[in-house]
């Protein structure tokens, strides 16, 4: 991360993803998509689930081909999962038969590097999130926060420059939730990466994130991409902030817009409160 | 009212009892079932005046194992050492196919069928082709017992591999884990409960398959011993070499059991 902040990290050039393409029951999951996140930005992408958001994040991680456009991660054209690259998938994925500390090892073990020498590490990182004590613990031993946070340590340990997370908090309640985002934001002022965060809550996107874009449905792309004033380091009082529920509640009308748009043939007219809120 | 007072502290001795009991009563119920039986069957017996050739007593099987028993031990070192043998190229041979089927699409399109319906054919009746195949001697019924033991562990490590967590196996996708790394990381782990409990069916078929095989071909082993005590009307020797073969499959179990406790064991600490 010693690089100019503002090389681009991830370019997103009219990039779109067709399922069963040249078919009759062709899907266009995602529709000539185009953005870049520079080098240290964090990003979420916020939409209604279903909106291919998921997608697009797998085909920025390597896991999902491109149907169509360009994707460059770190100068080089995606063309498989990279080491570079970390995900954080909405389940925690944990090994059930291993402790949470061979958990956060298992990058490790599996790109064969030196156990001894990242132990202290994961020891660490699992300190850092409030799991000492529970190095030891099996996954079902944990709750569902606390399994997130492993997940979360399993994915700095191999120190990745990007960082791919797919509503990484959405099977949790409500009050880890706020946990996992606040501790998110502490992590934050420690690694700095470049981070790409998939969400379906307003809230969450705005809190956590540099910059949002929005994406919706049909057609399956990016209709707006704000840039969140606020400085860091941020805690969770900000939402009490007026200009933060301001922000808020002009993504909740641009999400709505988007609905409305894919409904309008049925519902015969189409909201235009955002107009009056720009 | 007087009578409460002693009566007041027992109930928790009560309980403490009753909690007792619960937990031995899963090891004491069969056992007292066994005896009871036993004990029956004795009585029964002698009361009736069954001739001993057709329905020994369980003392007179007794006596017959104390007498027997360095013979009895003797013929079920060949049968034991089949069995090993049948039970370990039955798991070789079928974990090896259970991993071509679960990697090959193709291969899984045209074996999978076909396994499962093997695994509906009585299996026993195809005994003699072996003895054909490869004489009297022990090769043919080691074969023989692989034969029949080998399907419950391919298609049970196969169920096992397809139904590793897809999410995790993304997870491994993701840190550009290579097929073979993934597999000994998690599809193996993973599979392994499934593993195990096709292990626990193929020995106790193997047992069946050598017995058989002994049945029909040996001049040795536990199911020669039964055949030969059987064709004398030794029955009480028969029942003696019967006790001997349900010790030696009950300890051939036990063996894959704590094979895998601790193979579990092994990859949990790790």
């Amino acid at each position: 991360m010693s690089t100019d902040k503002l090389a681009p990290s991830i370019e997103v050039n009219g990039v779109s993803k067709v399922y069963r393409a040249g078919t009759a029951a062709a899907v266009e999951a995602v529709s000539t998509v185009s953005f870049t996140v520079p080098q240290g930005q964090f990003v979420a992408i916020l939409g209604p689930s279903g909106c291919g958001k998921s997608t697009l994040l797998m085909m920025v991680g390597g896991l999902e081909a491109v149907s169509s456009g360009r994707l460059i991660v770190d100068g080089k054209p995606m063309t498989g999962p990279r080491t570079s690259i970390g995900v954080m998938f909405q389940d925690p994925t944990l090994l059930p038969w291993k402790s949470a500390l061979d958990n956060v090892l298992f990058p490790v073990r599996v790109l064969k590097r030196s156990i001894a020498d990242h132990r202290a590490a994961a020891n660490n990182l699992l300190q850092q999130v409030g799991l000492d004590g529970f190095e030891h613990k099996r996954p079902h031993e944990l709750s569902g926060g606390m399994r997130q946070r492993v997940a979360i340590c399993r994915t700095l340990i191999y120190d990745p420059d990007v960082l791919l997370m797919d509503e990484p908090f959405s099977a949790l309640d409500a009050i880890s939730r706020d946990e996992m985002n606040e501790l998110l934001l502490d992590l934050w002022q420690q690694f700095t990466k470049t981070a790409l965060f998939v969400t379906h809550s307003i809230r969450e996107a705005v809190l956590l994130a540099d910059r949002v874009l929005v994406m919706t449905r049909r057609p399956a792309t990016i209709v707006e991409d704000l840039t969140v004033p606020f400085a860091r380091p941020r805690s969770m009082a900000l939402g009490e902030n007026r200009e933060f529920n301001e922000i808020c509640r002009h993504l909740r009308e641009r999400i709505e817009d988007g609905h409305g748009r894919s409904r309008a043939p049925r519902a015969g007219t189409t909201t235009r409160r955002h107009e009056a809120a720009r | 009212m007087s009578l409460e007072l002693p009566a007041a502290g027992s109930p928790r001795g009560v309980l403490a009892i009753g909690r007792s009991v619960r937990r031995v009563r899963p090891i004491i119920l069969p056992i007292v079932t066994l005896t009871a039986v036993l004990l029956l069957w004795q009585l029964a017996a002698v009361r009736l005046h069954i001739p001993s050739v057709l329905l020994p007593t369980p003392s007179d099987i007794a006596q017959e194992m104390w007498h027997a028993l360095p013979l009895l031990v003797d013929q079920a070192v060949p049968t034991a050492l089949d069995t090993l043998l049948a039970f370990a190229a039955a798991a070789v041979l079928g974990i090896g196919l259970a991993i071509v089927i679960t990697y090959s699409r193709p291969l899984r399109d045209t074996l999978y069928p076909n396994l499962v319906f093997f695994q509906l054919v009585p299996k026993v009746a195809l005994a003699p082709l072996f003895v054909i195949w490869l004489g009297y001697g022990s090769p043919a019924r080691v074969a023989f017992a692989a034969f029949i033991s080998f399907f419950p562990v391919v298609i049970s490590a196969a169920l096992g591999f397809a139904g590793t967590d897809p999410a995790v196996l993304r997870l491994c996708r993701s840190l550009t884990a290579s097929e073979w790394r993934s597999f000994l990381l998690v599809r193996f782990p993973f599979a392994l409960p499934a593993i195990f409990s096709g292990f626990k069916v193929a020995m106790t078929m193997a047992v069946v398959g050598v017995i058989i095989g002994e049945f029909i071909s040996s001049q040795a082993g536990l199911g020669h011993y039964i055949l030969r005590a059987g064709s004398r009307l030794e029955t009480a020797d028969v029942f003696a070499a019967l006790v001997a073969l349900s010790v030696l499959g009950v300890a051939l179990y036990g063996a894959v059991a704590l094979a895998e406790l601790g193979v579990r064991r092994a990859y949990g600490r790790r």
